[in-house]
């Protein structure tokens, strides 16, 4: 077990403190949702781990859509998470996150935000200088790689895969993401990785309204363009539930509420960001863990 | 039996892939927000020392690698292979030139090595991390010039060629480090 370190704790608190301030100088509201909840996730890839008659949450978006839906239109969240079967460098199964909406946002403007929370947590660390965003799509970054995304196939994308989406993400991981070492907003995603984000369909390509906010090389933070129609809902549901039996895997419970809730959802913004990883880059660690409480 | 993804992987691990036997000497677990669980790993070549890096997905396999490390004691160079003597079996088995490699450089009779078996053919050999060998030439030494820095050449009693301090005389001892092949410190023999 790796040794607790007060330093790396203040560094943390330093940024939990300056998070709020940002928060609370933005006109959000802090809310705290249950741990303990009925459905985890509608992603097929979490594994949740099971708690009593419920699960332990993933992430509080089914929650936070419902206080949104109830005429809340600026709230965020900062609290624990679990996925099961996620361990390393840069992944627990239980990690901090920050999740926020705003309602009438789009994509841009979280954006913006995004750029000024790190910003204060990066001057609460006393880190004077400033971080230069690119904003760009997945299309563009792999056809600077030499493919073209709208066309490619499964076999084009890797050998070794049967799936597009795994195909895909191999070819990522392989090629794209070692690039993204500066910071950078990624977004357009495939409509297939869509997960609760609109897909727009007007281009040459459909694709979902999300983005990807890298920082340091790492994963920081996915965004979306809130899916608001019920029926629209309820597909990915059923899609994901399908994927779920398709890997073995059994499919994760529907939470009525939060369906209901999606219905009545206005134009959304919202989006997910891994606390425990912004404290790590900014503070130049290897990994999450000098951030966090060693217990296990 | 296949090595599973994630769970079987760990450090030292030997598997074959493209027709080579590799050693894991990292493994991270990765996982995009929205895909499949990866296992970001790399791969030395234990043939030619390349390392080669590559992301697996949760559910693949590896193949183990029919590879062994042996202990064995080197006994002498007949002019085209390096011999070595199993001290389990007493068995004695030649080492290629090709297979020798850099090790050759440090090699001293009797050493105890690690000889790398790969479908039963010796591959490479695993030095003593530290080795001491006696200069046979370099300029003589500068009394009183005690800097660190490794500033002038020394031929070893093996032959090879390293870089030493001023103050170090021909006849002396030095302790190399035989995985950079570098000076380490003089030893008083």
């Amino acid at each position: 077990m790796n040794a607790l370190s007060p330093e790396g704790l203040r560094q943390r608190a330093r940024v939990l403190a300056a998070v709020r301030a940002w928060f609370a100088d933005h006109g959000y509201l802090e809310v705290q949702t249950p741990v303990l909840v009925p459905s985890p996730a509608m992603e097929p890839h979490l594994y949740a781990l099971p708690c009593e008659d419920g699960f332990l949450r993933t992430s509080p978006e089914f929650a936070l859509k419902r206080v949104v839906s109830a005429g809340l239109p600026r709230v965020y969240e900062l609290g624990p998470c679990f996925r099961g079967r996620e361990s390393g460098l840069w992944h627990g199964r239980e990690f901090a996150m920050l999740e926020w909406y705003r309602v009438g946002a789009g994509l841009d403007d979280l954006m913006d935000e995004v750029e000024g929370i790190v910003a204060s947590a990066a001057a609460a660390l006393g880190r004077t200088e400033t971080f230069s965003w690119r904003r760009t799509q997945v299309r563009t970054l792999f056809s600077e790689a030499g493919i073209d995304l709208a066309t490619a196939t499964v076999s084009e994308l890797s050998s070794r895969d049967s799936t597009w989406d795994d195909a895909f993400f191999r070819r990522w991981l392989d090629r794209i993401e070692p690039t993204l070492t500066d910071p950078v907003f990624v977004s357009d995603w495939p409509a297939s990785q869509a997960a609760l984000a609109q897909v727009r369909t007007d281009g040459d390509w459909p694709v979902a309204q999300r983005f990807e906010a890298y920082l340091g090389g790492v994963e920081l933070a996915n965004a979306f363009l809130e899916l608001n129609q019920r029926e629209a809902q309820e597909l990915r549901i059923a899609e994901a539930a399908a994927t779920r039996t398709s890997i073995g895997e059994t499919p994760h419970p529907v939470d009525a509420a939060f369906v209901e809730a999606v219905g009545r959802l206005p134009t959304t913004a919202g989006i997910a960001l891994g606390i425990d990883r912004l404290v790590a880059v900014l503070c130049g660690w290897p990994g999450i863990e000098p951030g966090r409480i060693p217990v296990f | 039996m296949a090595y599973q993804i994630p769970s079987d992987i760990r450090n030292g691990l030997k598997v074959e892939m493209e027709g080579y036997p590799w050693e894991i000497v990292y493994f991270q677990f990765v996982k995009p927000g929205k895909g499949t669980a990866f296992t970001r790993m790399k791969f030395k070549n234990l043939i030619n020392g390349r390392v080669n890096e590559g992301n697996y997905r949760t559910g693949e396999t590896l193949e183990p690698a029919d590879i062994e490390t042996l202990e064995m004691q080197y006994l002498y160079n007949d002019g085209e292979n390096f011999l070595f003597m199993n001290q389990e079996s007493f068995e004695q088995i030649p080492v290629s030139q090709a297979a020798m490699g850099e090790s050759k450089n440090f090699l001293v009779d009797e050493m105890m090595c690690r000889v790398i078996v790969y479908k039963g053919t010796p591959v490479s050999v695993e030095l003593p991390t530290f080795v001491e060998l006696q200069i046979t030439y370099t300029e003589p030494g500068v009394r009183g010039n005690t800097a660190q820095g490794t500033n002038k050449q020394a031929i070893l009693s093996t032959g090879a060629s390293v870089g030493v301090p001023l103050f170090i005389d021909q006849g002396e001892w030095i302790r190399i480090d035989t995985r950079t092949g570098e000076y380490v410190e003089r030893v008083k023999k």
